[in-house]
């Protein structure tokens, strides 16, 4: 396939969506928390779910489509993460006041010149029996807002708050199975209007600011599956696609180009297409019609004062852009350092632990941005079991000298192996309390006493052998000098 | 309706709803079409559908400017126009409105939710229908449950006995869920010598969703009333939270348990007659003990007295409101336990007993008779003193395992045929449609 495609010439048109969960204490209708530690589910509700007569009396092309396939849904029940609401076993509880000012932060932060002055949340018909309503709640907190980029300006042309639907955990035969901690966790979603001019690399640059314009509430959610970027795709004499669930930001360059050879062979029709990991796309449905949504009766609308608005306004959080030089000039990070740590999906956590440990940012960050994600691709740890207050026992134990640095990747794989157990427990199971310089020095006199005629390099080896991960390296070194010196 | 402001602007600029309008304010222009306003929310602001399908709230102020950019289409609901074609070898089954969510269609443009009843309504709405039976449908009347009174039963009872008249295999009753178990053992007692199953069902969630149970309760209850050999009035309602079976309850042994789920119908000291499989249509049967299907024909008995009361009683209760309760001609106590009110034979100093309230009222030839607060189980008076005094003054119900809601109904029905107590007494005690059993099933 030819790389070089010009796509102002191929007229190139995006639309990005892009879905960032919130990190609320509840879920969007419910008191359900919003955490998903649950693994496994007790129980199991099994539905069918029938073509509903939409706008006018014609049914939707979409959903004759899903009817046609005849198809059970089987909703797994986590307990404590899943109760009558989410199971549409009980009407919705009232607006989670707190997801609605994240959102509201969201379209201020985003330059929106509209926030509705009432609320309406919206039914928006889902047909692929994600949730277990035969919908999605759904309300516009702002629209007409902008970014900046390259000089040039992005509309963002609506903001909405949504609740996340349950996510698939596997489709048998006519049997679809979901998980329902997910469903009723309360997403923003960002659409921008339409893009020309730009291509797949810019696209998803773009992506990237609204993502860490977002991420500055400090109230998003972190690891797979919290942002996720549908788009729509066309290209000059095509038709509009759209591509749903692309999970990492850095597919999105991809899927634009993929898309776009896929296009230009197959003169696309409007439909809806899954992205693949690979940044290819398959066929999902046809394109659904506009005819999607209706009032969500059990939710009565919902005032903003201008009081309030007032408010969020002047306690608007820091965009992640100033946040960046203040990491440079007060944590005394690097540039490149401080550039990964704003990228990193533990920025929020490393703050936090900013506020409340004294140990060296440097090495905080360093955690973060390389040695978990080494541990992640070499190793396969799994990094999203261990609890986030243990991150704080470590840095802690740091900070107190109860630990060396060396020894953190050890800590952090013992911990996402043993969930369960403290930093404490690791260094005690690890064995990795840190040595004095004497504990050292008595280790390298009893191989001295063996081998008087021992070589520095030879002696530094064996000593390290030991040592290794409870001091300092270069404390080692200054200890086997000195008593070769002797 | 909005506010006076905004009504007589649009009125002065022949804007209604349904037209495309353009609303500035500030720096803002809002395009979309002008919504009906609910009844809830700011009436100063004006409900806007944009292009996308999103509503929003605009507030009306000084600033505020509306433009008609075009005229739309009246919003209202479209009634699907479909025959029910007619097939002899079916069995046919008529499908009596009585309102309630199950009955109801949503206009998706407002969410406002419209009856719908003609067959061609039903059969749109539910397609499977016309597979299993020759559909008839009526609408009779178009309320909330909870508005439904014994008028309204004894219409339903007169329509069904027509219809059954008009030679149809079985009737489904398309009814609100709050009270669907009070008209189910109002007509139990009505209808006699039944020759086909009458089913009520409901839905306990809004028809605009795709996860409805309307249409699995729906179907179930017409696979019930076309082929199975109950004769019976019932209840047909999700048997748990997944769509995989109804059962088929006796109607005065059902009731509401449970607020919002689906399967909050359940029976109550006895077994449903059967269970009918869904998507599978199939019917198993639990029981034995039921009516069969015969040709003799319905009677109707619908004398009702409806002064009658049902109240609790509670911790601290007065003989106040026992005494007050006179003007009633008779009076239903749902009590706690086995059965009991206040009687204070211990002496104790804080405690009121209402007993002699109580006997006054039974003195003045108005029965008391009891029900359980706990719902599950049946009434007993001769384990405590509480109980044998409750006896002793006439109260009825003893060793009875009605529910409140059935006692209630039976003591309208049994006051609207006699005020002689005894006569009462003997009715009230005796089994007439299944709401008195001898002996309750270890389940």
């Amino acid at each position: 396939m030819d790389k070089k495609i010009n796509y102002k010439s191929v007229r190139l048109k995006a639309g990005l969506e892009l879905h960032q969960q919130l990190n609320t204490k509840h879920k969007l209708f419910c008191k359900c928390p919003t955490e998903m530690k649950a693994k496994t589910n007790h129980s199991a509700i099994i539905r069918k779910q029938h073509v509903v007569r939409s706008e006018l009396g014609e049914a939707d092309t979409a959903a004759q489509f899903e009817f046609l396939r005849d198809r059970t849904f089987h909703y797994q029940i986590f307990p404590e993460e899943v109760c009558l609401v989410c199971v549409d076993e009980e009407p919705p509880h009232e607006l989670n006041r707190e997801a609605l000012d994240i959102a509201l932060q969201v379209a201020l932060l985003l330059n929106c010149e509209t926030i509705p002055t009432e609320l309406h949340v919206m039914r928006k018909i889902v047909i692929d029996g994600s949730t277990p309503m035969g919908f999605q709640r759904t309300v516009v907190v702002g629209m007409n807002g902008h970014i900046g980029f390259k000089g040039k300006r992005i509309p963002i042309t609506q903001i909405t708050l949504e609740e996340d639907a349950g996510a698939i955990v596997e489709e048998k035969g006519g049997n679809v199975t979901f998980r329902l901690n997910r469903i009723g966790v309360p997403l923003v979603e960002i659409d921008t209007g339409i893009l020309e001019g730009f291509g797949p690399a810019e696209l998803q640059e773009i992506a990237y600011i609204i993502g860490i314009m977002v991420r500055s509430t400090g109230k998003t959610k972190q690891g797979i599956g919290a942002i996720r970027q549908d788009m729509n795709v066309s290209i000059r004499n095509g038709q509009r696609v759209e591509v749903k669930g692309i999970q990492e930001l850095s597919l999105l360059s991809k899927v634009v180009e993929f898309e776009v050879q896929r296009q230009m062979k197959e003169h696309a029709k409007p439909e809806t297409r899954g992205a693949n990991q690979d940044g290819t796309t398959r066929f999902l449905r046809p394109l659904s019609g506009s005819n999607r949504m209706y009032p969500e009766t059990d939710i009565p609308p919902f005032v903003i004062s201008k009081q309030h608005l007032e408010e969020l306004k002047k306690s608007l959080p820091e965009p992640l852009i100033h946040k960046l030089e203040r990491f440079k000039s007060k944590f005394k990070l690097s540039n490149s350092l401080a550039e990964e740590i704003m990228e990193s999906e533990y920025l929020s956590l490393f703050e936090k632990i900013m506020e409340k440990v004294k140990a060296d940012p440097t090495i905080v960050a360093n955690t973060f941005t390389s040695i978990i994600k080494d541990l992640v691709r070499r190793e396969k740890v799994e990094i999203n079991r261990i609890y986030e207050h243990r991150f704080f026992e470590l840095f802690e134990h740091l900070a107190d000298k109860k630990i060396i640095k060396e020894s953190i990747p050890e800590i952090i794989k013992y911990l996402a192996s043993y969930p369960q157990d403290g930093v404490s427990d690791a260094v005690k199971e690890l064995n990795l309390r840190p040595l004095t310089a004497s504990e050292v020095k008595d280790i390298a006199n009893s191989i001295l006493s063996e081998q008087p005629n021992i070589q520095f390099e030879k002696l530094y080896g064996i000593v390290m052998s030991k040592v290794r991960g409870k001091i300092d390296s270069q404390e080692v070194m200054h200890i086997v000098k000195s008593l070769i010196k002797k | 309706m909005y506010s006076q402001e905004i009504e007589s602007l649009l009125k002065s600029k022949k804007i209604k709803v349904g037209d495309k309008i353009l609303v500035s304010k500030g720096k803002s222009t809002y395009s979309g079409i002008l919504m009906p306003r609910i009844e809830l929310g700011d009436t100063s602001s004006l409900v806007l559908k944009l292009d996308n399908g999103y509503n929003i709230g605009v507030k009306f102020e000084k600033d505020t400017k509306i433009r008609l950019s075009q005229k739309g289409k009246p919003i209202r609901f479209k009634p699907a126009e479909m025959t029910a074609r007619k097939d002899p070898n079916k069995p046919t089954v008529s499908i009596l409105g009585c309102g309630g969510t199950i009955g109801a269609r949503v206009e998706y443009t407002t969410g406002a939710v419209f009856p719908a009843f003609s067959p061609g309504d039903l059969i749109a709405s539910f397609p499977e229908l016309g597979d299993i039976a020759n559909i008839k449908g009526k609408k009779l009347f178009d309320i909330l449950s909870e508005d439904m009174t014994p008028e309204h039963w004894k219409v339903v009872a007169k329509e069904v006995v027509k219809e059954i008249e008009s030679g149809v295999d079985g009737i489904v009753l398309m009814h609100g869920t709050d009270t669907l178990h009070f008209t189910a053992a109002a007509l139990s007692f009505m209808l006699k010598d039944l020759p086909v199953p009458v089913i009520l069902v409901g839905a306990q969630r809004s028809s605009d969703r795709g996860s409805s149970d309307n249409l699995p309760n729906l179907v179930s209850a017409v696979v019930a009333a076309a082929r199975s050999d109950i004769a019976e009035v019932m209840v047909c309602m999700h048997a748990n939270m997944s769509d995989n079976f109804c059962y088929l309850h006796q109607g005065t042994k059902v009731r509401k348990l449970h607020t919002s789920r689906r399967d909050a119908f359940q029976s109550v000291n006895v077994l449903p007659y059967a269970k009918i499989s869904y998507p599978e249509k199939k019917i198993e049967m639990l029981r034995t003990d039921y009516r069969k299907r015969d040709k003799k024909t319905v009677k109707i008995d619908d004398k009702f007295n409806t002064n009658v009361a049902l109240i609790y009683t509670y911790p601290g209760i007065k003989p106040e409101f026992i005494q007050s309760l006179r003007t009633f001609e008779g009076v239903v106590i749902a009590g706690t336990g086995l059965g009991h009110f206040p009687t204070n034979p211990t002496n104790d100093s804080f405690t009121k007993s209402v007993l002699l309230a109580v006997k006054n009222l039974i003195d003045s030839n108005i029965p008391v008779v009891i029900a359980p607060q706990t719902i599950h189980g049946r009434l007993n008076l001769n384990v405590y003193e509480t109980g044998r005094r409750m006896e002793k003054v006439g109260v009825i119900g003893n060793e009875c395992d009605w529910t409140p809601e059935t006692a209630l109904i039976k003591l309208m029905f049994v006051l609207g045929h006699t005020k002689d107590m005894n006569k009462v007494r003997e009715m009230m005690t005796t089994n007439i449609s299944g709401e008195v059993s001898e002996r309750t099933e270890v389940l």
